[in-house]
């Protein structure tokens, strides 16, 4: 860095905006489709792991295992199959990460639908696939939201590990910035990852006001 | 009907729950299995709606095999209620009542305005309708899952200690409130509790389980308090035997002197003819009077506490001093067309005249009710020819 270069450089910002747009629309559909595939797939097996408690541990478990693999170790691995630089590449890794947050939640907003409140829905003449979907699920919901706001931060943030093998949205300003020992590129990534990620989470929490009223009781409590 | 054949329930790990239950559960009328925790009460309710199915034996409604019934059909026809009250944390206080109608695939509107209507029959708010359940009280969300019980006519009304969690002033509201529904409504009602009282009061029928799973006695509650199958019914009824028996029999058979005194004592009354309390013959009594003690809750003046018909107006707070003033005495009254011989025999305990008095349905004086005329009935009451 230049003794005399100033920490952020506006004109420089200026100049490159609409390559800064493009990084950033990449980065939120790396980050976000990762979060809805994972969502879409915890669903079910979240669902199999509460009707059957026997699958749970080892989902679990395997889950977690992917979750310790090194991001990087395995946008390598995939290399070979999605190909260098595919956005591909980072969305599969980022959607087990995804899983492995997701699939707990939804197994934990099950089981947190009171005991009493499942019987008296089987009493009510509820069969079974009527009391999932109009009692299990909906009841189940701020436990599967706080889930995913887990979910979508970390999304947001690993999605930048990318730019190493050639394709990480906001993370390409990283490695540029740092390659040409320049701090503005660096301070626009972390700054718009934040905003991302705030926004992202505050985004979630209104839907969680807007679609679970009868659970701020419990929020407050 | 509903009429338990044999049925026993043995669970998995070898717990025998129920133990060849044989009982008849009358249509149209309150049947109370009450027992110590762990008899088996639950499990036995819940075999009424296949929400546990028996070991052995079989049970019949009307004369049907349940075993023969789809289990979510059979329920939409049976409504339940659980101490938990179970409803729906999600959904609207109406939405909530209207649950069994939206089963049953009625249209929104209609199911709405039924829960409406039977949140008013239940005595809740309807301007609860829009909350959510945690913002209810625990009265409150029993009334609401009373309601939803009802919400679709249901012949049948099972019920697991729906009044347990609620403290007692609640819960005597909530039972008086069952009892005005049900002479309403005339539900076959299984009623599920460990409450010896709240047994007595409800049932019209009354069946004490002992652990094990067995029946004990099955009866209506004055031959239950007066003939105890054993040692452990007797034990679980509890003391005063005698004297609760004695709310079951009417004061309707009490004889009644239209003067307005006795020999000694005379009944003041208001401008509306309401008793105001006794006074002793011959100016002001040398004894303590009742109205120099500092008026505390359950003060005799209020009329009798149990069973009794309170005076439409209690003499409170400034009518209280003038009586006090006039040198008054305490006094109970009992409507003899309504109250039972407790009700009598404690309003005549009140008065230091001995005496009741008996009023009419405004609480007016209609006469005397003696300790002689007390004794009397009493002797009928307890009588070998006692029907
Ligand atoms: N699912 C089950 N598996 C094994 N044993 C059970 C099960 N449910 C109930 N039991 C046992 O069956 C017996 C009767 O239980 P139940 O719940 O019917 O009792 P209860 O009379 O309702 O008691 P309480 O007044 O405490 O509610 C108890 O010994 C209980 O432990
Ligand atoms: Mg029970």
């Amino acid at each position: 860095m230049g003794d005399a270069e100033p920490l952020v450089r506006w004109d420089w910002i200026g100049r490159n905006w609409p390559d800064i747009q493009g990084l950033l629309v990449d980065h939120v559909i790396m980050a976000i489709l990762p979060v809805l595939l994972g969502l879409l797939v915890a669903l079910p097996l979240g669902l199999a792991s509460a009707r059957w408690r026997v699958l749970y541990q080892p989902t679990v478990s395997l889950m977690n295992v992917v979750y310790s693999l090194p991001s990087l170790a395995v946008f390598i691995v995939l290399i070979p199959l999605t190909g260098l630089a595919n956005r591909a590449t980072v969305i599969i890794p980022l959607t087990f990460y995804s899983l492995a947050v997701l699939i707990p939640a939804v197994v934990d907003g099950l089981g947190s639908v009171p005991a009493h409140v499942s019987q008296s829905a089987v009493a009510m003449g509820f069969g079974p696939m009527r009391r999932l979907i109009q009692v299990d699920l909906p009841i189940a919901v701020p436990v599967v939201l706080a889930g995913l706001r887990v979910a979508t931060v970390s999304s947001i943030s690993l999605v930048s590990v990318g730019a190493l093998i050639g394709r990480g949205g906001l993370g390409y300003l990283f490695i540029d910035g740092w390659q040409r020992q320049f701090s503005t590129p660096i301070l626009v990534g972390i700054v718009l990852v934040v905003v991302l990620a705030v926004l992202a989470d505050g985004l979630l929490v209104l839907a969680q006001r807007l679609l679970t009223p009868w659970a701020r009781a419990r929020r407050t409590a | 009907m509903i009429t338990f054949e044999g049925v026993t329930k043995r669970f998995g790990d070898g717990t025998v729950a129920v133990d060849n239950l044989n009982l008849q559960v009358p249509t149209g009328a309150v049947t109370v299995f009450v027992g110590p925790s762990g008899c088996g009460k639950t499990t036995s309710l819940r075999m009424i709606n296949r929400m546990i199915d028996p070991t052995e034996g079989r049970i019949l409604l009307d004369g049907e095999d349940i075993r023969k019934i789809d289990p979510p059909a059979l329920r939409r026809g049976i409504g339940y209620v659980i101490q938990a009250a179970g409803l729906f944390p999600h959904r609207k206080i109406v939405d909530n009542v209207a649950t069994v109608p939206y089963l049953l695939g009625w249209d929104k509107k209609k199911a709405r305005a039924r829960a409406m209507e039977l949140m008013e029959r239940v005595g809740l708010d309807t301007k609860l309708a829009e909350r959510y359940p945690f913002q209810l009280s625990g009265g409150q969300q029993q009334r609401v899952g009373v309601a939803r019980a009802l919400a679709a006519d249901p012949p049948v009304l099972l019920m697991d200690e729906p009044f347990s969690a609620v403290d007692p002033v609640v819960r005597t509201s909530l039972q008086d409130e069952l009892l005005r529904l049900q002479a309403e409504l005339q539900k076959t009602i299984v009623f599920v509790t460990h409450d010896i009282d709240e047994a007595i009061k409800l049932g019209d029928t009354v069946a004490v389980m002992r652990v094990g799973g067995r029946l004990a006695q099955i009866d209506d509650p004055p031959t239950l308090l007066a003939e105890p199958a054993d040692d452990f019914v007797e034990g679980f009824l509890g003391k005063d035997r005698g004297i609760r028996r004695l709310s079951f029999v009417p004061a309707g058979g009490l004889a009644v002197r239209s003067e307005q005194g006795i020999p000694g004592w005379s009944v003041v009354l208001d401008d509306d003819r309401r008793p105001l309390g006794w006074r002793a013959e011959g100016g002001r009594p040398s004894e303590g009077n009742g109205y120099d003690s500092p008026a505390k809750e359950g003060d005799p003046l209020e009329g009798p506490v149990l069973n009794g018909t309170r005076p439409e107006r209690p003499p409170a707070g400034e009518a209280r001093t003038r009586a006090a003033a006039a040198g008054l005495q305490p006094f109970g009254t009992v409507d003899l067309n309504k109250d039972s011989l407790r009700a009598a025999l404690d309003a005549a305990l009140l008065a230091p005249s001995g005496c009741a008095i008996a009023v009419d349905g405004e609480g007016r004086f209609t006469g005397i009710v003696t300790r002689e005329a007390l004794d009397a009935a009493l002797a009928r009451a307890t009588g070998p020819a006692d029907g």
